[in-house]
């Protein structure tokens, strides 16, 4: 096929060149029109759930407003404040959109259906997805305005500490599968719910053996989950923004065209982050029926497949929606308390867990007896009565860390049940000092 | 593609000298915080070109992700560096120039002098930067750094802990309205009666 190629077009080079700009192409032009569909849908939604239509005039159920909205952009005034540092200014969406499109590249979209394939997309996805908060911090800055500074600073804030959590939670998933290729996590999570790939000879691929029904899964999606809602300043969590208190927050002196491209930024992360969340927690395009459908018809199988990870990506998104129309806005010093007195113990001791799964579905698999590092008690092996069944390994580390990770999140939930300064300790020192002391 | 890599990668060379020039020369200190960021980046995407991927994307990960935005909070939460006219050059900067010129010959001419070129790639794929390869040298040869680097940041992280409790003893939680209402009313109320009962004290 190559070789065929470059009798055609030329030297390696021009076709590899080619064939990066044809998808290059093809994700430009389809991440802002699902911006544009995400707005449709967002709007939608939201006046569903409060009782109000929403836009329906623009085209069949209102389909075409984003296009509207489009050309409004577009010929609106492009103003810049007098006293705003005109590059930074103008660069500052730029920054902070262009590496929520980089995202894009290394999410597989489907079956075989990868831009790039490289072998640390998560921790590419991590890393890219952090960049924005410098286009942010332009942004703010850039604008010389006090709201915006203000947006700007608490956007960071809020990225940098839910980034934590967020990262732990990747990490268990990558201790307990063993990649960081975005690829594999589909074709490890086929099989049955819990059992997964186990019994792969026995049961035909059902292509449920999703992540999310395990123990590890399940608390690390919720973190996951919960992390993407702050980066993204989704509205449990979209203080940066706050409307009623700062404006629009860093956003504040943006007009036109220049604040489209921030808030397409800010919708294509959500969905990004929906996409990774789906691939690595939700079993990416595994369903049942999917998998047969590759093997019989791989271009079908394909399409499939990307309408089957597309679905759980715009679950997801609807579920953030969902979450807008039902939560009030927290404060920030819930919002910090959150992420570094539950979700961050949480994930370390989901870690903990993962690797105990690990031990348990790897301890002296095969000739253990050979193996120096085996540690044994009196020439026993403690878990040498699991043997070589993997079904067995797996129920036992579905117990096992299900206790764990329930006692965790029950405990830290008890423990967290006061807010920061009425714990039981903060009001018998309130109680030594006396609230006369108070300024 | 030999040739295409060397134009890419003498871009990139240029691109983070100039970035580098730009960053002491520039005189607002937030534009010079802009373009250190800039030649993180063009230093991540060399990284990429020797398609040492782990290493470009933990270098863009820590220096973008982390520390360019520590530097850019740092500068924005002090007030008065950001304005410009802040002093590029001291009367001495030639010996910070010989220091810096030394430090770097250090580093680099042991490498030089040292390392075999090999003018003719060797035909195995050597993968320079699997993250299978940096986990097993970490935990074999390199050991030992490994645990001191992680002792210190253990240290950095209890220290800044305790930092903050140090400051939150004196503190006091944030009030809600109504018990700030309550306090108020409180403070009014004693204000009111304190010069009554000092008149009566005096009047007896």
């Amino acid at each position: 096929m190559l070789q065929f190629l470059e009798n055609i077009f030329g030297p390696s080079w021009i076709v590899s060149l080619i064939a990066f700009l044809i998808s290059t192409t093809v994700i430009l032009i389809v991440t802002p029109v699902t911006f544009m569909m995400m707005t449709w849908f967002e709007r939608r939604i939201v006046a569903r759930m409060q009782d109000r239509l929403g836009p329906n005039r623009v085209g069949p159920a209102g389909l075409l407003q984003a296009v509207a909205d489009g050309v409004k952009m577009f010929t609106k005034e492009n103003i810049t404040p007098r006293a705003a540092d005109k590059w930074v200014h103008l660069i500052a969406p730029l920054v902070a959109t262009g590496p929520v499109i980089f995202l894009f590249a290394v999410i597989p979209w489907g079956y075989g259906l990868s831009p790039v394939d490289i072998n640390v997309s998560v921790l590419f996805v991590i890393a890219v997805s952090s960049i924005s908060a410098v286009g942010l911090m332009m942004g703010g800055w850039g604008s010389n305005n006090k709201f915006a500074l203000l947006g700007a600073m608490r956007a960071v804030a809020q990225m940098v500490s839910y980034e934590i959590p967020a990262v732990i939670a990747l990490l268990s998933m990558v201790l307990f599968t063993g990649t960081m290729n975005l690829n594999k996590y589909t074709e490890l999570q086929g099989g049955l719910p819990i059992l997964g790939n186990t019994l792969k000879d026995v049961i035909p691929d059902l292509g449920l053996g999703w992540f999310v029904f395990t123990p590890i899964g399940l608390v690390g999606f919720m973190i996951f989950f919960i992390c993407i809602l702050s980066e993204g300043e989704r509205t449990p969590f979209d203080i940066p923004e706050a409307d009623s208190e700062i404006v629009a927050g860093y956003m504040t002196e943006y007009s036109g065209m220049k604040f489209a491209v921030f808030y397409m930024g800010q919708f294509l992360f959500n969905y990004a982050l929906s996409m990774v969340a789906s691939i690595i927690f939700l079993g990416g395009w595994n369903f049942p029926g999917i998998p047969q459908l590759i093997s019989i018809a791989p271009p079908i199988g394909a399409l499939a497949s990307a309408v089957v990870l597309g679905a759980k990506a715009w679950f997801l998104f609807f579920v953030m929606i969902w979450l807008r129309g039902a939560f009030p806005r927290l404060r920030m010093d819930q919002l910090m308390a959150f992420a570094w007195k539950f979700l961050l113990p949480l994930a370390l001791i989901n870690i903990l867990s993962a690797a105990l799964w690990l031990t348990i579905m790897l301890w002296c698999t095969g000739d253990c007896t050979q193996n120096p590092w085996v540690f044994t008690v009196g020439g026993i092996n403690p878990l040498g009565w699991l043997g070589n069944s993997p079904v067995l390994r797996q129920l036992v580390g579905f117990v096992l860390t299900a206790i764990i990770n329930a006692g965790a999140f029950f405990w830290l939930l008890n423990v967290n049940r006061r807010p920061a300064g009425e714990t039981p300790a903060d009001l018998a020192r309130d109680q030594a000092f006396g609230t006369a002391s108070l300024p | 593609m030999n040739i295409l890599i060397m134009v890419i990668f003498v871009v990139l060379a240029a691109f983070t000298l100039a970035a580098g020039v730009m960053v002491v020369t520039v005189k607002n200190i937030i534009h010079a915080a802009l373009w250190l960021i800039a030649s993180f980046f063009s230093v991540a995407a060399m990284y990429l070109l020797m398609e040492a991927e782990f290493i470009a994307i933990v270098q863009v990960l820590v220096y973008v992700g982390a520390i360019s935005i520590l530097v850019l909070f740092a500068i924005m939460l002090t007030r008065h560096v950001t304005g410009e006219g802040v002093r590029q050059l001291y009367k001495r900067w030639w010996i910070a120039l010989i220091v810096a010129a030394a430090l770097f010959g250090v580093l680099i001419v042991p490498t030089v002098f040292n390392y075999e070129w090999a003018v003719q790639p060797s035909g195995a794929q050597i993968s320079i930067a699997s993250t299978v390869e940096i986990g097993t040298a970490f935990m074999r040869e390199y050991l030992l750094p490994f645990e001191v680097a992680s002792v210190l940041l253990l240290v950095a992280l209890i220290g800044a802990i305790v930092i903050a409790f140090e400051e939150r003893s004196t503190r006091r939680r944030v009030l809600t309205l109504a018990e700030e209402v309550e306090q108020r009313r409180q403070r009014n109320e004693s204000l009111r009666l304190a010069p009554t009962t000092h008149a009566s004290e005096t009047s007896e």
